[in-house]
């Protein structure tokens, strides 16, 4: 009782430059202007170069995969940060947006990029009807239908033996180049995440995190919040079926392994790993985990535990996600006071 | 028999709770009164050990930092550093603000929840009590938790409070929202459950009226710190608190 030790607590300061350069006129200085374009730089210059500096045609491709996956993870927390709804739908996305670009290349001759500017539309179209039923209830519904139409759509093409069977639509057009469809993943990776970023700052972005919030408060507002709700959707199953038209170009294919459920989990992980809620985090989370996985493949099936391993270790240790941490370190600095 | 002395919160470099120390004594009924973001409900989480739980969840999820500085005495035992479960067994109960029943169970179930520290014999006579002091509830038994009227929400919340055989019972707000009417009933009831079942109660609440009748010892808390302190009528006589506590 009463003992007068000294008593410390560590105090979290926003840094000073972060303070000046939040406000858009206070950006006097170069200093202060590469505080807030470095970070931003840095994952745009760094992205431009990848394909360059990349050793064989195997890590070429893979970085394909990590744009594809990026696109899904980036709409994965798009979905579930600002609008509320947990997607396990990647797959589907993948899968119609794969099917449908390679029907149009193949029987109707369509060329690569045009397919895939078709199918993202029209399969985003599709997907947001499909789910259209789903989106005025709260909880776990959407989950479970986005989880269940892949699995229904595969085994559709498997037993009605349409759109290929089980052998799948061979011999699509690939991309004109290496180098075009490397850039182009890139760019519409870079694109949709600084897109995303700007919508949801911008006033349908304030109503979808609104429906998030609650949402009898935003219809007593008088919105609808399906309509709000299936734009959104639209928006993310968009930036789904692209990744998935890519795909069955890149390997000039498309099967029933589009439905596969990786599509739908590796960009959750990504997200957990990468820090929900960020955006940027879930690239940065498909930049780690889907190399890794490449690596991991020398280990054979033991690459599915060495995996949930790490992913486990990274929900006990690091919650946050680590572009949440990182965005902490950056802004803010630390230290101890008395109290 | 409980001592805080020193108790100090930072919300992130928040103050929340500024030097706050006080005593409850037995079989006593202390009052916390003070405006909205005063620190009352922070007080309470920080008594409960509630706030440890916070602090660890935002420490997880990185979000902000909970600082607890001070100590908390509780029958000549330090349990500054206990878990709000440990605290709970040995009988410090929070009812926390809001209610916080279990709006999915019945009235029943949420009893029973309430009495998982407790042995049967316990529960049963419990149980027979608080129907007794709640009279409400027993014709309730069998109603979804949800479905209640806010007055009937507090009785159960109280009700489930004491199914943990508390021995220090922290009220937190409890006439928040509810006609006076039923405010004058729960003050009776609190009055009665400290005279039978002699515990010790804080009580919080923003307008002090209501409740002073029934209350030994106060403290006004006013931007997380302690202003004042006083028995019921020195407090009564001071014309700053009469005007912004007492509504007289």
């Amino acid at each position: 009782m009463g003992t007068e030790q000294e008593q410390r607590r560590k105090e979290r300061l926003d840094r000073g430059i972060k303070v000046r350069s939040d406000g858009l006129y206070a950006l006097m200085s170069w200093r202060e202007l590469s505080y807030l374009t470095v970070p931003r730089m840095v994952l745009i210059v760094g992205f431009l170069i990848l394909p360059l500096i990349m050793p064989s045609m195997y890590w070429e491709r893979v970085i394909s995969i990590v744009c594809i996956y990026a696109l899904l993870a980036i709409s994965f927390d798009f979905m579930a940060h600002f609008l509320g709804l947990v997607s396990l739908g990647g797959a589907f996305f993948i899968g119609v947006g794969g099917y449908i670009s390679a029907v149009l290349n193949h029987s109707l001759g369509l060329p690569p990029l045009v397919s895939i500017a078709v199918s993202t539309i029209v399969g985003a179209l599709i997907c947001t009807l499909v789910l259209l039923p789903c989106l005025p209830l709260r909880g776990v519904y959407f989950a479970i239908v986005t989880l269940m139409y892949p699995l229904f759509l595969a085994r559709l093409i498997e037993a009605l033996n349409i759109l290929g069977g089980t052998d799948g639509i061979m011999g699509l057009d690939s991309f004109p180049g290496r180098w075009i469809e490397q850039y182009f993943m890139i760019l519409m990776v870079l694109g949709f995440l600084f897109g995303m970023r700007r919508l949801v700052n911008t006033d349908l972005g304030l109503v979808l995190r609104a429906v998030k919030d609650n949402d009898q408060a935003v219809r007593a507002s008088g919105m609808s919040i399906t309509f709000y709700k299936a734009i959104a959707v639209f928006i993310a199953s968009a930036m789904g079926c692209l990744g998935g038209a890519c795909l069955v170009h890149i390997y000039m294919w498309a099967g029933i392994s589009l439905f596969a459920l990786d599509f739908s989990i590796l960009p959750i992980a990504a997200t957990v790993i990468g820090g929900s809620g960020t955006l940027v985090g879930p690239l940065l989370g498909c930049l780690i985990l889907v190399p890794i996985s490449e690596l991991l493949r020398a280990f054979g099936t033991l690459r599915i535990v060495f995996y949930s391993l790490i992913l486990v270790g990274f929900i006990v240790l690091r919650s946050e996600g680590l572009m949440v941490y990182g965005q902490r370190k950056y802004h803010q600095f630390e230290r101890w006071v008395r109290v | 028999m409980l001592e805080a002395t020193g108790l100090m919160v930072f919300y992130e470099n928040m103050l929340a709770l500024n030097n706050v120390s006080l005593q409850c004594g037995d079989n006593e009924i202390v009052g916390v009164f003070g405006a909205n973001s005063a620190g009352k409900s922070t007080l309470m989480y920080t008594l409960s050990g509630i706030m440890e739980d916070i602090r660890k969840k935002e420490d997880m999820a990185g979000g902000e930092r909970i600082t607890v500085l001070g100590r908390i005495r509780y029958l000549g035992e330090d349990i500054t550093n206990l878990k709000p479960s440990s605290r709970a067994r040995k009988g410090i109960v929070l009812c926390p603000e809001r209610r916080r029943i279990f709006s999915e169970s019945t009235v029943m179930e949420n009893l029973r929840i309430g009495a998982y520290l407790a042995t049967p014999a316990q529960t049963r006579e419990t149980l027979d009590y608080v129907f007794k002091v709640f009279p409400a509830l027993q014709t309730l038994r069998k109603r979804i938790g949800g479905f209640l009227s806010g007055g009937e929400q507090q009785m159960l919340a109280i009700a489930r409070a004491l199914m943990a055989q508390p021995r220090l019972l922290l009220l937190d707000e409890p006439l928040m929202g509810l006609s006076p009417l039923i405010q004058a009933m729960l003050v009776r009831a609190t009055s009665e459950i400290r005279r039978e079942k002699s515990i010790s109660i804080i009580v919080t609440e923003q307008y002090a009226r209501p409740v002073l009748p029934i209350v030994d010892y106060a403290f006004i808390l006013e931007n997380g710190a302690a202003v004042l302190e006083g028995g019921r009528e020195e407090l009564l006589s001071n014309p700053d608190v009469r005007s912004a506590y007492f509504g007289v």
